[in-house]
């Protein structure tokens, strides 16, 4: 079964043969058939194309080789393979708590609504940063780590519901405490010292 | 005359769509969505106003018995 990238393929190259014909052999556009033809070839599938190939490169903004294609990035993507449990990405990563292919996106989207949309618009940032402006040196997050992204998978977990998680639970719902920068779990990517830790190495 | 422009210019834009579609790069986006885009919405653009404006153009043949 073909996946939808080769169909996507298989579309582009039929509308762009149709579209050659059509060009070549214009004759063929006279009859009311020829007419829906070149409406397909000149109107339809090129659209449909524009948004099938726009959502092909959508979903792979989330993949984690699509963030740390950027130079920038890369101590960060280093943080994935901290040797050290203490470090909250590395672990979540090594121990695929979270998908490995989608790292960076499913820590890093906005568990709410239309934060999909929300995420992209700040990647559209991101890009028009990277390469027509400065970027931010240390780069951080625009808005402070919100706690309804680790809640989303830890919320109702049993190893996180503790007496230390369930005492505090009103306060780090309305993000008063947070889980990251609270003394908790606030080992983060280190990005700037992440050279001196000892990195850990897949067996595959 | 915009049939084949029109024509033209969708063949481009589908080429930078291929194209982009096989590296995963923030720039392959902004070719798909910028250069690519820009493209293809002139071509199908084109050829909704020939359609409107110009009916006849859109089919060679009729100009050519004009």
């Amino acid at each position: 079964m073909p996946g939808p990238l080769a169909i996507l393929f298989v579309l582009l190259g039929t509308t762009i043969v149709l579209l050659i014909v059509l060009l070549t052999r214009a004759s063929l556009t006279a009859t009311p058939a020829g007419k829906i033809l070149a409406f397909l070839a000149f109107c339809a599938l090129p659209i449909l194309c524009g948004f099938w190939g726009l959502n092909e490169h959508l979903e792979r903004s989330k993949q984690t080789a699509f963030c740390l294609s950027c130079h920038i990035m890369e101590p960060y993507g280093r943080s994935l393979y901290a040797a050290d449990p203490m470090y909250i990405p590395a672990a979540h990563f090594e121990n695929h708590r979270i998908p490995a292919e989608e790292a960076c996106y499913t820590c890093h989207t906005d568990y709410a609504m239309y934060g999909t949309i929300r995420v992209k618009l700040h990647g559209l940032r991101h890009i028009y940063v990277q390469y027509f402006g400065t970027p931010m040196n240390p780069i951080h997050l625009y808005d402070p780590y919100n706690n309804r992204e680790c809640l989303h998978c830890h919320a109702g977990a049993r190893s996180f519901e503790n007496d230390t998680h369930m005492a505090l639970l009103d306060q780090i719902k309305a993000n008063q405490l947070s889980c990251v920068s609270s003394g908790c779990h606030d080992t983060i990517h280190n990005a700037a010292s992440i050279d001196k830790v000892k990195m850990w190495k897949s067996q595959e | 005359m915009s049939f084949r422009l029109s024509g033209g210019l969708l063949i481009i834009g589908l080429c930078i769509e291929a194209i982009s579609l096989f590296w995963v790069h923030p720039l392959a986006f902004l070719a798909f969505f910028v250069l690519g885009g820009v493209f293809l919405a002139a071509g199908v653009l084109l050829y909704l106003s020939s359609l409107i404006f110009h009916p006849s153009q859109t089919n060679p043949n009729d100009s050519h018995s004009k």
